[in-house]
């Protein structure tokens, strides 16, 4: 999964909480990954400033600092506007997640995702980079009438115009979009997020996807929800 | 019992007031009527001293005689106020007394005398059927007829015989026989005595008038029958006895009269306790206002006097016991009813003493009203008083208790409503700023609804706090679990694991259904309105619901015309979820769960029924409330009361009400979200 070439990926680790701190490291460790871990902003802040890690992932609260997490994403992407950056909360507020992700996280994640979901995420962070790296490759590109979608780089455009959605919704939106016309419930949709999470989060994933591609296209109207069933996406 | 009643009862024991006063007024009364007794008694006993000293003036020339003796003729002398009409009646003669029978010899009569200031007046009535007319010219010695003998003294002693006699009914002269010259006895009228003589089916009337200057002291009067010879009456052969004319002494009222002050009337008698003069009337001069506004009440307090004697008189003589009593040389006084209505009369009576005899008495007479208008006049006040101040008490003891009542009412029905249906607490009580007792128990209710209010607060918060809190710790172990897992375990220890995971899912699950009103709640805070139609998102999620729940068998019901709507059909979607799963739940396994959505004026009604255990009444509002769980079966799923009340957390996002009631048949309940239509 998550191999480099030549030198081993570099995983940043911001989390107050020892336990979990060393549990995300050793399974990320175990990925062949290089962890550093932080158990507060201002010490992963100086790291940060000597040496950029390739991904993050980042605790909302630390310590004493409620919102701790989100001032230090802003700092890291003042930094850098390339490195991923996945949060990490015990709190489901959604609120949250819109601010975390307006910051320019690339994915909002609750405290109780498992360790092997959490690794497919880093992976697949990691092969977005190197997607984005290579040259176009215009074959991972699936178009569905104004969507396209790029598989590889993780990337979806509405007529033409780059939608910037998470990971989880890109997955989403990939899910619903493979099979235009077929109704894919709750269930479906976070396996194919590789998430657990509850009605309510997939209804909010779901609504922030739309208020996205809304703001491309004003009209947007191609996800539909089957009230009771899930969603489904019409051309 | 009211506060209101008790305190009016309280109030009412001031009537005891009026109560006392009555007794009190009856204490006056009788030491008034001691009084009034005595006074009265002295002022007899000095007019009849008074009078001691002048007999002459007070028993005229009667002279100290033997007792008053009917049947020898002594006859008392009625004073008659007007000059009756000489007609043979003596209805004008206004005398309640009749007639006395006069002795009789084969011949019934009766007898009155009266007089006036000028004429004595005689009334005779005889029983004798057959009228003898008097021949002309006749002789009372010798021929029979039908006559009255009169015999009279005359004032300078010498007896003077006349009769009365008639050939046919009408006015007669008396006639006397005269001896002429020729010395034949011959009848001569006597034009200055004149009668009537009245025939009637019994006999005849006849009723003489005689000047009294020719009357001395005695009279006699005699009926003879002409065919029968019978005679009744008294012949004054003898002038020494008998025919006595009694009378009242002339001048005997005006004397009498200076005595006496208005309101008495005195009365003189004589040993026989005839009257010899009277002064005086009983009536005087009332407060007419002050009797009638005192008499309504006079009832409840005045002394029984039905056993007092009834006052008794003739116009001829006095009786009763203090007549007897002075007569027999004792003065005395006693309190009479002057008639059956209990109008009481005070009569005294003291001797009036020459020398050592008792030669008549003073009859003093009173009316007891005097004694009553006083008792009246202090009661009438006393009365007005208490009354004011029973009806002031009895006022302001059903004001305040009125007020003290509505206060309490009032506290009490904030105290019924200080807990809302949907399970809200009212923290503010009226009265809580007053600083009485009933302001303190509004603010202990306030102390304590505060508390509750509290505990209730963190109650409700205490979800959200655990699945928070729990969410780290159960993180650490789920990852920690992943990491064992990823090193690798042995194959008799891969039991341990999938046991600790499945209890890691259990406690995960209770964690989210203890969060799920905290979540809702957020939801609802960031929710968006649209347009829908409520028809097609029912119908949608229902299809949905028949593959969620195989098991169960759900009918659906929904109006054919579009249900347009503005709200947030997710959280509609949220709150049929939880309807349904509540159905689902509680339905019997061979159920159906109906659903129907019905619009009914401004309003849509969503209805999920189920054929469940009916719902206790109590139960029925209280259904919706945060953390309240009504359960009888146990399933292993965790609740924790929270479904309902997600319900009604969305139905009053959309200005809705949830209502839960049990089907009218009784078997099963009925949970209906009223949704307006907006």
């Amino acid at each position: 999964m998550g191999y480099d070439r030549g030198m081993r990926k570099q995983i940043a680790i911001v989390e107050d909480e020892p336990a979990l701190r060393e549990n995300y490291a050793a399974a990320l460790a175990r990925q062949g990954y290089q962890v550093k871990t932080y158990g507060n902003r201002r010490s992963a802040m100086q790291a940060f400033n000597i040496h950029l890690p390739d991904l993050a992932i980042i605790d909302v609260s630390l310590e004493d600092e409620a919102e701790g997490g989100f001032d230090l994403c802003r700092d890291l992407r003042a930094l850098s506007a390339e490195v991923p950056i996945i949060f990490l909360t015990a709190r489901d507020s959604e609120l949250d997640a819109v601010s975390g992700l307006r910051l320019g996280a690339d994915d909002f994640l609750t405290k109780d995702v498992s360790l092997p979901h959490l690794a497919a995420r880093v992976a697949a962070l990691f092969r977005r980079i190197d997607a984005l790296r290579r040259p176009d490759n215009a074959a991972q590109i699936v178009r569905r009438g104004a969507l396209s979608i790029d598989g590889e780089k993780m990337q979806t455009a509405w007529n033409g115009v780059p939608v910037t959605l998470s990971l989880t919704e890109f997955w989403i939106v990939h899910a619903l979009a493979r099979n235009p016309g077929h109704v894919k419930n709750r269930q479906q949709l976070m396996d194919a997020a590789n998430v657990v999470l509850d009605d309510n989060t997939i209804t909010s994933h779901v609504k922030r996807v739309r208020r996205k591609f809304q703001q491309v296209d004003p009209g947007f109207d191609a996800i539909q929800t089957v009230y009771g069933m899930g969603y489904r996406w019409v051309e | 019992m009211s506060i209101r009643l008790q305190l009016l009862l309280i109030a009412l024991t001031t009537l005891v007031l009026p109560w006392a006063g009555c007794q009190y007024a009856r204490e006056l009364e009788s030491t008034l009527r001691v009084s009034q007794e005595s006074s009265l008694l002295a002022a007899a006993d000095t007019i009849a001293n008074a009078l001691s000293a002048q007999p002459q003036r007070v028993f005229g020339d009667l002279g100290d005689g033997p007792a008053f003796d009917w049947a020898q003729g002594d006859l008392y002398v009625f004073p008659l106020h007007n000059q009756p009409l000489l007609d043979g009646y003596r209805d004008d003669w206004d005398l309640a007394v009749a007639p006395k029978s006069m002795p009789a010899g084969g011949l019934a009569a009766r007898l009155q005398a009266g007089c006036t200031e000028r004429y004595l007046f005689i009334y005779l009535e005889v029983d004798d059927p057959k009228f003898d007319p008097e021949p002309s010219n006749a002789h009372p010695d010798h021929d029979e007829f039908d006559r009255v003998d009169l015999t009279l003294q005359r004032p300078d002693g010498a007896l003077e015989s006349y009769f009365f006699a008639t050939s046919a009914p009408g006015p007669v002269a008396a006639q006397s026989v005269v001896r002429s010259d020729d010395g034949v006895d011959h009848a001569a009228l006597e034009p200055r005595i004149q009668a009537f003589w009245l025939q009637t089916s019994r006999g005849y009337h006849l009723e003489a008038r005689i000047p009294r200057s020719l009357v001395g002291s005695r009279l006699w009067i005699e009926a003879i029958d002409g065919a029968g010879g019978g005679k009744a009456g008294f012949m004054g052969a003898d002038s020494s006895q008998g025919g006595r004319l009694f009378s009242a002494t002339p001048g005997l009222n005006e004397l009498l009269a200076t005595f006496i002050g208005p309101g008495t009337r005195a009365t003189v008698i004589d040993t026989n306790a005839l009257k010899l003069g009277l002064a005086g009337s009983l009536t005087s001069s009332k407060d007419e206002d002050l009797r009638t506004g005192g008499t309504w009440y006079r009832r409840f307090i005045a002394g029984d006097t039905s056993h007092w004697p009834l006052q008794a008189s003739a116009p001829d003589h006095l009786e009763g016991k203090t007549v007897t009593a002075a007569l027999a040389g004792h003065p005395s006084a006693e309190w009479l009813r002057a008639n059956p209505s209990q109008a009481s009369l005070l009569s005294a009576a003291a001797p009036i003493k020459i020398g050592n005899q008792t030669r008549g008495a003073v009859v003093l007479e009173q009316a007891g009203d005097q004694l009553l208008d006083l008792r009246d006049r202090a009661l009438t006040h006393l009365f007005n008083l208490t009354l004011l101040g029973t009806a002031l008490a009895v006022a302001i003891a059903f004001g305040v208790a009125t007020l003290i009542s509505l206060r309490i009412g009032r506290l009490r029905f904030a105290a019924d409503s200080a807990v809302t249906t949907d399970g809200r607490i009212r923290l503010d009580m009226p009265e809580s700023n007053r600083g009485d007792e009933i302001g303190a128990l509004a603010r202990g209710f306030e102390r304590l609804l505060a508390r509750l209010n509290e505990d209730t607060q963190y109650l409700r918060s205490l979800g959200g706090k655990l699945s928070h809190e729990l969410r780290t710790p159960l993180t650490i172990v789920r990852s920690s679990l992943d990491n064992l897992e990823s090193e690798g375990v042995r194959a008799d220890q891969a039991g341990y694991l999938t046991r600790a995971r499945e209890g890691i899912l259990r406690l995960q699950s209770i964690l989210s259904a203890l969060g799920a009103a905290s979540r809702v709640e957020e939801s609802i805070k960031q929710a968006e309105r649209v347009n829908f139609n409520l028809g097609e998102l029912v119908q949608s999620a229902v299809a949905g619901y028949r593959d969620g729940f195989p098991a169960a068998r759900i009918e659906l019901d929904t109006p054919t015309d579009a249900c347009s709507m503005h709200g947030a059909p997710d959280l509609l979607v949220q709150m049929l979820d939880k309807l349904i799963e509540n159905a689902v739940d509680f339905c019997s396994a061979s159920g159906t769960i109906f659903v129907r959505l019905t619009r009914a004026d401004t309003n849509y009604e969503l209805a999920v029924s189920n054929d469940g255990p009916p719902i206790p009444p109590d139960m029925l509002s209280r259904l919706f409330e945060s953390l309240f769980e009504h359960r009888l079966g146990v399933d292993d799923q965790p609740h924790f009361g929270l479904g309902l009340y997600i319900v009604r957390l969305i139905a009053e996002f959309h200005g809705g009400r949830a209502i839960a009631a049990n089907r009218s048949t009784g078997d099963g309940a009925v949970f209906t979200v009223i949704l307006p239509v907006i």
